[in-house]
């Protein structure tokens, strides 16, 4: 009897381990092959998450086939961060993984050996990836890591306005209460507050309006449509939506958050926020909601002043005639600063490592002939607005036309997202291309206009960080983005604290001072080193 | 026949001295080979998952270097550990992580006694299930969720606790957006979602009280508070020391997630803590070594409290876990 009982349980004792190795044995020396011959690669995408099921792109599935492979595709629409950490460091990746700098230069550095080193194979396998580095010799430039070596393709989608961010006004409510279009902070303060007080959407309710709101502000920096864009007001070119503060100016690396410049536009904003005329949630609402607030309720607009991308994308196609796109403000009528705005031409049109092989695919060849079939002049235009056919329509005479939305209660942003990889795959879109946009990009560039002087006035060599093209040594980016991370702890929540209940002008001088001591100096003085050595390259 | 042996000796008060081998763990494999069988899975899972993993500790000492994988990078000693004291984050994570559990375990801790007394003393039986059921279920909501409820019910604009917040004089007070309410926030909620399943031990351990001590308390005229303190309290200290000690082993392990969810801008001052920014660091920013040698560091504190909760324990009342 004991025996018995002694018995099965090492059996089971023995199962347990057999499953448990069986596991971790799955490697085979021979690439799989598809019954048609094609070469079966794995592929990881990082996609927006409204993007529809990869497999059903026809443009991917006819690029897969002359490129002679079948890829199986893994997305992945959210906590890329969270797992991306993981995989690398169990060292087990897919053959190519896409996605806007899914893999960064610090992974390369940091995980050595797992990303194939493409420039043999670009030579080889690859003309259209070598036709772009040609025509844009700057493309090369940022996908060459210090070594020489390139481990990440880049894209160019040339027809991005040159800012992410515009601001919105609802025109309608100005009409209502008899106002004209703010040109300072004086008047956008004034404009606000009567939106605030008065019924300026006329539905009978004085106190359901929210004369300003902007995304949310997260803990580690700034982005798009958000109020850091006021610094363009004070002369500064912002880039990316402020980031994490770091800014050109006269060809000097700066950073904002101890900017006096930066202390003016908060403390307007905590006036702002003192009288109630920005969003008592703005700072802990998610971006849906801030998307959906905006968007209303039928007729009814509930947002005065705001940022965004778009109007149709940020009010939805019924509120957005209500509203109108506004040229940056001045300080005050009698300021003499030439206006800037976020100048973020680099961040929408440029990506770097959009795209990169895994040293341990079995068949690089295959992978690079269908990493360089994405770089296809015809095949980029569909990775970015979708197939030709439902998206795109081939005019017969090398001019193409970008189809709207077949659902039309859709925005074209929206279906756009939905029907491709859009800005998040790699492509090239040579700058020869005949292609008309969409209405949603026609009227993005038309609600760039109010813009466009601010825009062109900026000297783009001297005042803008090309923040996306600099590459650092592993040791210099360590020590940077620790040194970022403590920053960033600091200055959001200051930021936070400061807009909400004030106090900036007695804390600032601590303030500036634990910044420094915390290693901003340190951090610019490596910035500005890369910087200076990117231009030089650059001429 | 021992039974008789025993009888007889009480009666001569003679004491026997039992024959007893000496208690060594070798022939305690031989004497309960039963028992331990019982616990030969459990140790296995302990032993694969907590205690293999271990050799990653020497990742807080050494330069990771994925070429030459976990045990491979250079040496660097306490660099790490020296990094994370002399970081200017160092005084507020750690004063933020100890009032966050310390709060938690003040006021979370005897919540479920309290909770469990209470429920002892109703007498009508389907009213006391339905309550039981009730309390306990919030234990099951998932952690995202609850962030959710909480990011609904107290926004001030729309949700119903915020309006009542702000409806009683306490002008536009975002309860999810302040440094001042952050700790109540989390802490309430918190007790809200597992008094009624932590009070599950109390209650079984209160089930096992001699019904003849009620009956002699009654009979001594005792009433209902003095019942609870003199009959119930005492049966139910030895569950609630042993389950204190074992909360001091994870004192300063605050929930990573629920703190994640619910840190903004605004809260952020008192809402980093140790877990959040080792996460910020180690997996946002790649710094492997670095996110080790700070949980590391944090685990250490929680072994020192524990050992010193035992300790104490054991001097005041000779209830311990060893």
């Amino acid at each position: 009897m004991k025996k018995k009982k002694l018995l099965s349980l090492l059996l089971t004792t023995c199962l347990a381990t057999t499953t448990l190795v069986a596991c971790s044995d799955k490697t085979s020396k021979e690439p799989e092959k598809t019954e048609d011959g094609r070469v079966v690669l794995t592929g990881l995408i990082t996609k927006h998450p409204l993007t529809k099921d990869v497999n059903k792109m026809e443009w991917l599935e006819e690029a897969e086939k002359r490129a002679g492979v079948d890829i199986k595709w893994e997305e992945v629409s959210a906590d890329w961060d969270q797992k991306k950490g993981a995989m690398l460091a169990g060292g087990d990746i897919p053959d190519i993984i896409v996605g806007p700098n899914a893999i960064t230069d610090a992974d390369f550095s940091k995980f050595k050996g797992l990303f194939e080193d493409l420039t043999p194979l670009i030579e080889e396998h690859a003309p259209n990836v070598q036709k772009m580095f040609d025509e844009k010799s700057e493309l090369k430039v940022i996908s060459t890591q210090l070594n020489g070596e390139i481990y990440g393709l880049p894209k160019y989608q040339r027809y991005w306005p040159n800012t992410g961010t515009r601001q919105f006004i609802n025109q309608q409510w100005l009409d209502n209460l008899g106002l004209k279009q703010p040109t300072n902070w004086d008047e956008l303060y004034e404009v606000l507050k009567a939106f605030k007080e008065e019924d300026a959407n006329g539905n009978g309710d004085p106190n359901d309006e929210i004369p300003m709101d902007f995304a949310p502000v997260g803990t580690g920096g700034f982005g798009f449509f958000q109020p850091t864009v006021l610094l363009g007001s004070t002369g500064m070119t912002i880039v990316g939506g402020g980031g994490q503060g770091y800014f050109a100016e006269d060809g000097e690396v700066k950073n904002f958050f101890v900017d006096d410049r930066y202390k003016q536009v908060v403390t307007f904003l905590n006036k702002l926020y003192k009288e109630k005329l920005i969003s008592a949630e703005a700072f802990t609402q998610d971006y849906t909601k801030y998307q959906s607030v905006a968007r209303g309720e039928g007729e009814t607009a509930t947002v005065g002043y705001t940022y965004g991308w778009e109007l149709t994308d940020r009010f939805g196609n019924e509120l957005a005639p209500q509203y109108a796109s506004i040229a940056p403000l001045k300080v005050d009528a009698s300021s003499t600063v030439q206006p800037s705005w976020t100048y973020d031409y680099n961040v929408l049109n440029y990506g770097v490592n959009m795209v990169q092989m895994s040293s341990k695919t079995k068949n690089k060849d295959a992978a690079m002939k269908f990493i360089n079939e994405l770089y296809d002049p015809k095949v980029s235009m569909q990775v970015l607005f979708g197939s030709l056919g439902t998206n795109i329509k081939d005019n017969g005479d090398d001019t193409y036309t970008v189809l709207p939305p077949e659902d039309e209660k859709m925005d074209p942003g929206t279906w756009k997202w939905t029907s491709t990889w859009a800005d998040n795959g790699p492509l090239y879109i040579s700058d020869s291309l005949k292609l008309t946009l969409g209405t949603d990009m026609q009227s993005v560039g038309k609600q760039t206009e109010a813009l466009q002087s601010a825009l062109d006035a900026v000297d783009t060599e001297n005042d803008v960080l090309p923040d996306t093209f600099l590459k650092y040594t592993e040791e210099d980016n360590n020590a940077m983005s620790l040194v970022n991370t403590e920053l960033m702890n600091l200055a959001m929540a200051n930021f936070s604290k400061w807009v909400t209940k004030g106090g900036i002008d007695k804390e600032w001088d601590a303030y500036v001072e634990k910044m420094n001591q915390i290693g901003l100096p340190g951090n610019l003085e490596i910035t500005q080193k890369y910087y200076d050595d990117y231009k030089s390259k650059m001429e | 026949m021992p039974f008789i042996n025993s009888q007889t000796n009480k009666a001569d008060n003679i004491p026997i001295i039992p024959l007893q081998k000496k208690k060594t763990i070798f022939n305690t494999f031989k004497r309960d080979y039963q028992l331990w069988l019982l616990i030969l899975p459990a140790i296995v899972c302990v032993i694969i998952f907590n205690y293999i993993p271990m050799y990653g500790i020497q990742l807080a000492f050494r330069e990771y270097d994925f070429t030459a994988g976990l045990t491979g990078g250079e040496w660097v000693g306490l660099k790490y550990f020296e990094q994370f004291i002399n970081s200017h984050m160092f005084i507020d994570l750690l004063k933020n992580t100890v009032v966050l559990s310390l709060t938690t375990i003040l006021i979370g801790f005897p919540a479920p006694i309290i909770l469990a007394l209470l429920i002892n003393q109703i007498r009508w039986k389907r009213g006391k299930k339905i309550l039981q059921t009730t309390v306990y279920l919030p234990h099951f909501i998932s952690i995202v969720v609850l962030v959710g409820l909480l990011n609904v019910l107290l926004s001030p604009n729309t949700g119903i606790l915020g309006l009542l917040v702000n409806k009683l004089g306490f002008e536009d007070l975002n309860l999810l957006a302040s440094t001042k309410s952050f700790v109540p926030v989390y802490v309430l909620s918190d007790v809200w979602q597992h008094v009624g399943w932590n009070s599950i031990i109390y209650l079984a351990a209160l089930s096992s009280v001699d019904p003849q001590l009620y009956d002699a308390a009654k009979i001594d005229g005792a009433n209902r508070w003095q019942i609870i303190r003199n009959v119930e309290i005492p049966a139910i200290i030895p569950t609630i020391i042993i389950l204190l000690i074992l909360n001091m082993g994870h004192i300063i392990s605050t929930g990573f997630e629920k703190i994640f969810l619910m840190q903004n801008s605004l809260n952020l001052p008192v809402s980093e803590v140790i877990e959040t920014y080792v996460y910020k660091i180690g997996i946002i920013s790649n710094q492997f070594s670095y996110a080790a040698a700070i949980g590391l560091f944090n685990t250490l504190i929680n072994f020192t409290l524990l050992l010193l909760m035992n300790y104490i324990a054991k001097r005041t009342s000779k209830i311990s876990l060893w």
